[in-house]
């Protein structure tokens, strides 16, 4: 059972183009992007400021979802404990910041390190196995991040959390450069994934997944591939968590919960693993969003949540099969 | 004190007494390992709708709910739970056969279903839930065994037990096996795979259940007790190899140990972390199992 590849269905849904983009052939996901983006930077002068802060969080988050997603499309596996790279984002920030008053010039490389260092090393023991160690492993990562936070509160200010104040510009608003950072980071990040959608390590990525052998053949091996992945899907919950400590303003142990591992696994569900800009942000809005609209009732999100889960992977189970059985009836009709 | 007297009055009642938990851990795990085995799905539900059941048993005995007996209630708590695994198997068995990893994501929204009705009937404090056992409590050779130490090893055996019997016995066991083994060949040969799928299904939720209502009079009820021990049952799984029973078993017995000691001598605040070192530590020492290298695989 060493070796046997998790079944990859889950990540051939549907293509990765944007609806939209599918609507009119001649608008390439690019462009497409292109304009989500030039609307965005306008955003904060049409909303006010609690929405700005809102939509800064949710590109944040837009982040965790794309890093989750990431995994599962080149991976072909499942983490269910991204906060610990979030929460390792978020404190690296928080702390140079609080402590030494260095901002995120200096965080954001160090967060980026650090995520692909700890997500090479949690691959490494689940390298040759099947899938769900990975998911076991990172199960059990999330229900030691809280633990970990609470416990070295000398650095980490315990319950507390920490202010992230020292801004990126010096002299700029705080309140539109914790907007811009975000959606810059966010833009990046993509970017980024885009690109390596067209490099060769990222063919090398996907063939490992889809066809050990032809890989192997290649030479690119599996255990290589599956280590690299989570590494690539580490630094960018890490830079997830650094944008979220600087746009959120606040780190502190509430934001990394168990069950928010399970929210952005649940995002990354909800975008159908997307990875495109307008994708991902479906995701991050909605992990960011169903918290604020159901805090009232705080015992409905998790049942909206997990509805929501189950609703959109059905729906990818039998969309397909419905579209095929409808082209069916309109090519008999 | 010298090294003796810590020993005995020390090591030996924490082993035992970790040895206690374990079986429970391992009732935990042996769910999560029959399910996997013939499905290969990771049920990360498991801990929240045994937890649920457990709520249930309370609502349905304390008065909340209804009043009634203590058995009464494990009954319909019983059949709520293998309803329950039921309509989570029948909703998921079109994406089982798909593809394994959607599947284990689904598990997880019923995980997170399960929770949020727990919430939404029973709130977020905290219940004590208590066996109705005779309290007693005698001393061996300076182990002080009570009767909840006694009623726990008993129950986890005579299940354990049948358990192994109806796998190794039963048609239906032989079955089970089969489909572990090689599902396309099992159904060549006429078996229904569906079938065998809801028999482990249901299984495992009768023995989360069982070990819910053991494990909670150590501690208290809350919406998170239960879940949290079903991390124990995971890392007691990944130990055995997450594809033998007995290797769950042993693994469990194992983790109840090993979390006993590293609590009292090192520091109980890092116990997600210890476990978390100790699956991360397994994968690598003994990745197909611990029993791997003994005894070779039996069920």
């Amino acid at each position: 059972m060493s070796e046997a590849p998790v079944s990859d269905q889950a990540t051939h849904m549907s293509p990765d183009r944007s609806a939209m983009a599918r609507l009119s052939g001649s608008i390439t996901p690019g462009v497409t992007a292109g304009i989500l983006v030039a609307v965005l930077m306008f955003m904060p002068y049409l909303l006010g400021g609690s929405w700005t802060f809102t939509l800064g969080l949710c590109f944040a988050n837009s982040i965790g979802v794309l890093a989750v997603s990431l995994l599962v499309r080149y991976g072909g596996e499942v983490s269910i404990g991204h906060t610990f790279f979030t929460a390792l984002g978020a404190y690296s920030v928080g702390v140079l910041d609080t402590r030494y008053g260095i901002s995120l010039w200096a965080s954001v490389p160090l967060a980026l390190c650090l995520g692909v260092t700890l997500g090479l090393l949690f691959a490494w023991p689940s390298r040759n196995l099947h899938g769900i160690y990975l998911a076991v492993t990172t199960l059990a990562l999330a229900l030691a991040v809280p633990e970990m936070i609470n416990n070295f509160d000398a650095l980490t200010g315990g319950y507390e959390g920490l202010y992230v104040a020292t801004p990126f510009i010096p002299g700029a608003s705080m309140g539109l450069q914790r907007y811009y950072v975000a959606l810059a980071m966010l833009v990046i990040v993509c970017f980024a994934v885009a690109r390596l959608r067209l490099s060769r390590q990222g063919m090398a990525l996907l063939l490992a997944k889809t066809h050990p052998a032809a890989a192997d053949a290649f030479g690119t091996r599996r255990v290589w591939a599956r280590i690299s992945i989570m590494g690539i899907s580490g630094g960018i919950g890490a830079l997830c968590g650094a944008t979220l400590a600087f746009s959120g303003s606040t780190v502190s142990p509430g934001g990394f919960t168990f069950w928010q591992a399970i929210f952005l696994l649940v995002g990354s569900v909800v975008s159908f693993y997307g990875l495109s800009l307008p994708r991902v942000l479906i995701g991050g809005a909605f992990v960011t969003l169903v918290p604020q609209l159901l805090s009232s009732s705080g015992a409905w999100i998790p049942v909206f949540y997990g509805l929501a889960l189950l609703g959109m992977i059905l729906l990818g189970h039998y969309m397909p099969r419905i579209r095929k059985a409808m082209a069916r009836k309109s090519e008999t009709a | 004190m010298t090294f003796w007297d810590s020993l005995i009055y020390d090591l030996f009642p924490l082993m035992w007494s970790g040895m206690i938990t374990g079986c429970l851990y391992a009732l935990g795990a042996l769910g999560l390992v029959m399910i996997f085995k013939c499905s290969k799905v990771v049920n990360f539900s498991h801990g929240n709708v045994a937890g649920l059941t457990a709520f249930l048993v309370y609502g349905l005995s304390s008065g909340v709910l209804m009043s009634l007996s203590w058995g009464a209630a494990v009954l319909v708590a019983m059949l709520a739970a293998v309803a329950i695994a039921f309509l989570i198997y029948s909703i998921i068995s079109p994406l089982v056969f798909e593809s394994d990893l959607t599947s284990t994501i689904a598990t997880l929204g019923f995980g997170l279903i399960a929770q949020g009705v727990t919430l939404l009937m029973f709130g977020a404090d905290i219940v004590a839930l208590d066996l109705p056992i005779p309290r007693f409590a005698f001393s061996v050779l300076g182990l002080l065994v009570t009767g909840y130490d006694l009623t726990v090893l008993a129950v986890a055996i005579v299940t354990i037990g049948a358990l192994f019997i109806v796998i190794d016995y039963t048609k239906l066991g032989i079955a089970f096996r089969a489909i572990s083994e090689n599902p396309f060949a099992a159904e060549v040969c006429g078996l229904n795979l569906k079938s065998v799928h809801y028999f482990a299904w249901i299984t495992a939720a009768i023995l989360g259940v069982i070990g819910a209502l053991l494990i909670v009079p150590t501690t208290f009820l809350s919406v998170t007790t239960v879940a949290t021990f079903m991390l124990q049952a995971f890392a007691a799984a990944v130990i055995g190899g997450f594809a033998s029973l007995p290797g769950a078993l042993v693994g469990g017995v194992l983790i109840g140990v090993l979390m006993n000691l590293f609590t009292f001598y090192v520091s109980p605040e890092y116990s997600s972390t210890f476990l978390l070192g100790v699956i991360l530590l397994a994968l690598n020492i003994f990745p197909n199992g611990i029993l791997q290298n003994v005894g070779g695989s039996r069920v």
